[in-house]
């Protein structure tokens, strides 16, 4: 049986990547991207506590599908926000995106 | 048991790899392929913990969707492939240190805790009818709202990006 | 009885007063001096009732310190009024020139924007000095006495806008402020001593011998102190000449009634306190004898027609502390009798020198001159007042003069006795100086100036005065002292103490005011005496009194200066050192805030970094907490 620790120990590695990149990288788009590796590394997560969780149940898949779905729609939603401001300002670089303080 | 091994030992060799390949190439549209296979080894991952269903989903929304719908963005945006990807060294550094500290506190944590040996055992069952027997009977408001936030959503998108076309 | 039991309506009237035009002032305008005017006179009325029901036969003193103020750990304070002979004298003396001096500045403000806030504090001036004189009981007494002080820094510095008028009413405050720490002093050394504030309690301590003769010495010089700064005594007597910047009924106010008599009040009222110390009563008398002489041979130079009358003032109270040093009944009576006569043709002087200021706009005598032809009422009612004031027979100043040089002989001190003469001289030449160079000679005063008569309102009050300075005296004569005997009904001294006078004295006081006022004559009447010649013949000597002794600049040199000096030391050490430190602190918590503020760049993933280091920190301290790490 493979044990817990491993799947949660690819989630980490995954859910860290996704941070560093989230935290670094300038282009819009990859941040985005790297937002939703951290959904799913949370997702793994997730599914990896509904087979060998202490109450193991069905209910971690089902969290998961939840989960997903926003994420489906945060990713949306992002979008739209970054194809208006690059419409606006031209730029999807994260570090250029500091209206609120100007 | 030796299979499972193998299976899953490849499969998160993927993921990682795909990941870390997301974060070093240099061009938008290789960083997208790379992640979509990421998200192909998640779907993997899932079906390994027997849970099929949640890894078709991942498959459709996540490889199909959600890496088409950036590869989209991507175009819509025109962005020289010259320019510096990344943010300043110093806040790279500050934010790495950061990381490795957090990874460190929580795979501490995870080699501490006492997971339980005995896994539950999905084969039995089928998974889709099982999860529609669950969402349609303990989490019927739930399942609700997520398909009004999904609505909301939509149009939020179509408003955000129309909008602005009007004041051109 | 019951006029005495209401004596206490007595301050209430200006009082009332002050509300009245502190509230409406400025609606009143010109009508205030009338409210202030009726106020006074409302309460001399009651001063005269209270003080014919006490003088009449068989009456007694009357106290009522009914009201509790506070009590303190089994000590109770109280309050309320008393009136004995010598309050009683005062209520009148107080309450009447305070009137006539109301009544005058009516003319005299004539046109002043700032006439209600005049008369304001001319009431509360009022309302303090009855205060004063009606407590019983020395906390009560130093509360108004400090209202006293505040008010004549007020008046004197009514003209603001003036700086001299600024300097001297802080010079007033300042100056006399020295003398209230030595009755601060007193009154709490006699509380811890005596337990008590009252009199009566203090009084009758002395006389049981429950005070040692050392305390009594100590707590007599420290009320004696009080009452230098407030009399204007030397060495504090510098303000009182300063403070002629005020307004001239002010100067009047100050110097007869209210202000200046309260210290001489003071040390007539604790009399009973000074008999049992020989060293105070000696203080007292040759400060005064001193300041008696002091005062005058400065008086001799002056040219400001108002500083002549202040160091008169000085000189004058330096001979009732003189009188009442004498420490015998017949100096306690002389001592408050010339208080009381003084006080008549002092306001009478300052009303007059007012109305010849009113009308020549000088205050320098050598610019006036023959103003007489012009100011018959005037010229006639100064002249009775330098009459009075040289103690000419049979003005009121010769009877109270001539009773304060017998107590002075009686009690043995020859020397204060020919200071007291010689002083008496000097009085006599300054002020006829001061009369022919105003009223008689040449007219000096510029063609633009047109001179005149004062109005009704200001010569009437004079003119009241002036009668006044005549007849105040026969009260109290060699052959029959009602006023002494009154006085000293029911002290603990000997009673009636009216010392026989040796008849030589009464010729040797009116003789050498008699050759005061010729010599001055003969200068400045006749001219026939140049007084540039006599000035240049006492060269270094004039010099000297012309610059008041150089009090002023060795106070400045000996006080001023180093404290100034202390202050600048002060000053840097609070600009350099405590200033620096805080603006080291300052500048650190602004450095700490500007770093804190380059991190506030607007950039999300450095706000999402600081994010995570919060995060880590808290997932650490929980998995600490949580017993995870302690294996």
């Amino acid at each position: 049986m493979i044990p817990a620790s491993s799947y949660l120990l690819v989630a980490l590695i995954l859910f860290c990547v996704g941070l560093y990149g989230a935290l670094t990288k300038r282009h819009a788009i990859i941040v985005l991207l790297s937002i939703e590796l951290m959904f799913n590394a949370v997702n793994i997560n997730l599914v990896a506590f509904a087979k060998y969780g202490l109450f193991a149940n069905m209910t971690g898949q089902i969290f998961s599908l939840f989960s997903i779905t926003v994420a489906a729609a945060e990713a949306a939603v992002g979008l739209a926000i970054l194809i208006s401001l690059y419409r606006n300002r031209s730029t999807v670089h994260v570090d250029e995106m500091d209206l609120m303080k100007r | 048991m030796s299979g499972q091994y193998i299976a899953f030992f490849i499969l998160s060799l993927l993921t990682i790899s795909g990941a870390i390949f997301m974060i070093s190439f240099n061009r938008v549209i290789h960083m997208v392929v790379a992640l979509a296979f990421t998200f192909l080894s998640i779907a993997g991952l899932f079906i390994l913990l027997e849970a099929e269903f949640v890894g078709l989903t991942q498959i459709m929304v996540y490889s199909g969707g959600v890496s088409v719908l950036m590869l989209f963005g991507i175009m819509l945006t025109q962005h020289s492939k010259v320019e510096r990807s990344e943010q300043k060294p110093a806040l790279r550094i500050f934010t790495f240190a950061g990381i490795l500290a957090f990874f460190v506190a929580v795979f501490y944590g995870i080699q501490k805790t006492p997971w339980s040996q005995e896994a539950v055992d999905y084969s039995t069952q089928n998974n889709v009818k099982e999860i529609g027997v669950q969402l349609y009977n303990n989490y019927v408001i739930p399942f609700e709202l997520v398909s009004v936030l999904l609505l909301v959503a939509l149009i939020g998108g179509i408003i955000m990006a129309k909008k602005e076309a009007d004041d051109e | 009885m019951e006029i005495l039991a209401n004596a206490w309506l007595i301050p209430l009237f200006p009082l009332l007063a002050f509300v009245i035009i502190l509230a409406f002032g400025r609606r009143l305008k010109e009508s205030a001096a009338i409210v202030g005017i009726l106020a006074n006179a409302a309460s001399l009325v009651i001063a005269l009732l209270v003080f014919f029901e006490r003088f009449a036969k068989g009456a007694g003193d009357y106290l009522n310190s009914s009201f509790e103020w506070l009590t303190i750990a089994g000590h109770s304070i109280t309050m309320g009024f008393e009136v004995n002979q010598l309050n009683a004298v005062m209520l009148v003396v107080v309450t009447l020139v305070s009137t006539m001096v109301n009544i005058y500045s009516k003319g005299y403000m004539h046109g002043d924007n700032r006439l209600h806030v005049f008369y304001q504090y001319l009431a509360l001036f009022t309302f303090s000095m009855l205060g004063v004189v009606l407590s019983p009981n020395l906390l009560q007494l130093y509360i108004f006495w400090e209202l006293v002080g505040v008010c004549s820094f007020l008046l004197i510095g009514f003209y603001f806008y003036k700086p001299e008028a600024r300097a001297a009413a802080k010079k007033a405050f300042i100056v006399t402020r020295i003398g209230d720490v030595g009755l601060f002093i007193a009154i709490a050394l006699l509380y811890w001593w005596v337990g008590s504030f009252n009199y009566s309690d203090i009084f009758a301590a002395v006389n049981s011998g429950t005070l040692l003769s050392w305390q009594i010495t100590l707590v007599g010089i420290l009320v004696f102190v009080a009452a230098v700064g407030k009399s204007g005594q030397f060495p504090l007597h510098t303000w009182l000449p300063d403070a002629m910047e005020g307004p001239t009924p002010v100067s009047a106010l100050i110097h007869a009634a209210t202000m200046v008599a309260a210290g001489v009040y003071l040390v007539a009222r604790m009399f009973e306190l000074y008999l049992g110390s020989d060293i105070a009563t000696n203080v007292v008398a040759y400060v005064g004898g001193f300041t008696a002489i002091f005062a005058a041979s400065i008086g001799l130079t002056q040219r400001d027609i108002k500083r002549v009358l202040a160091y008169s003032t000085v000189s004058q109270l330096g001979y009732m502390m003189l009188a009442l040093g004498a420490a015998s009944a017949a100096g306690y009576i002389s001592g408050t009798f010339h208080l009381m006569t003084h006080a008549f043709f002092k306001a009478l002087l300052f009303l007059a020198a007012g109305s010849v200021i009113h009308a020549a706009h000088t205050q320098d005598i050598f610019e006036m001159g023959g103003l007489g032809k012009k100011m018959k009422t005037t010229m006639i009612v100064f002249l009775i007042g330098c009459l009075a004031i040289s103690g000419i027979f049979p003005f009121a100043g010769y009877w109270s003069k001539e009773e304060i040089l017998v107590a002075t002989l009686a009690s043995g001190r020859i020397d204060l006795f020919i200071a007291a003469v010689v002083a008496a001289f000097f009085t006599a030449f300054y002020m006829f100086r001061l009369f022919f160079l105003t009223f008689t000679g040449p007219e000096k005063v510029p063609q633009g100036v047109q001179v005149h008569e004062s109005p009704k309102v200001m010569t009437y009050p004079m003119i009241v005065l002036a009668i006044l300075a005549v007849v105040a005296g026969f009260i109290n004569t060699p052959w029959k002292p009602a006023l002494g005997d009154w006085m000293t009904q029911g002290m603990s001294f000997a009673h009636g103490g009216h010392e026989s006078a040796p008849f030589w004295v009464t010729i040797l006081a009116v003789g050498i005011s008699l050759l005061g006022i010729f010599l001055s004559w003969l200068m400045y009447g006749k001219r026939s005496i140049s007084n540039g010649n006599t000035a240049r013949a006492f060269g270094p000597l004039y010099t000297l009194s012309y610059r008041k002794y150089f009090i002023d600049e060795i106070y400045h040199a000996i006080v001023v200066v180093p404290l100034r000096a202390l202050g600048k030391v002060a000053d840097l050490f609070d600009r350099y050192i405590i200033d620096g430190l805080v603006r080291l602190v300052a500048s650190f918590t602004y450095g700490v805030g500007a770093a804190g503020s380059r991190v506030q760049n607007g950039q999300v993933q450095g706000y999402g970094a600081m994010m995570l280091v919060g995060l880590v920190i808290l997932l650490i301290t929980a998995l600490v907490a949580g017993g995870l790490f302690v294996s």
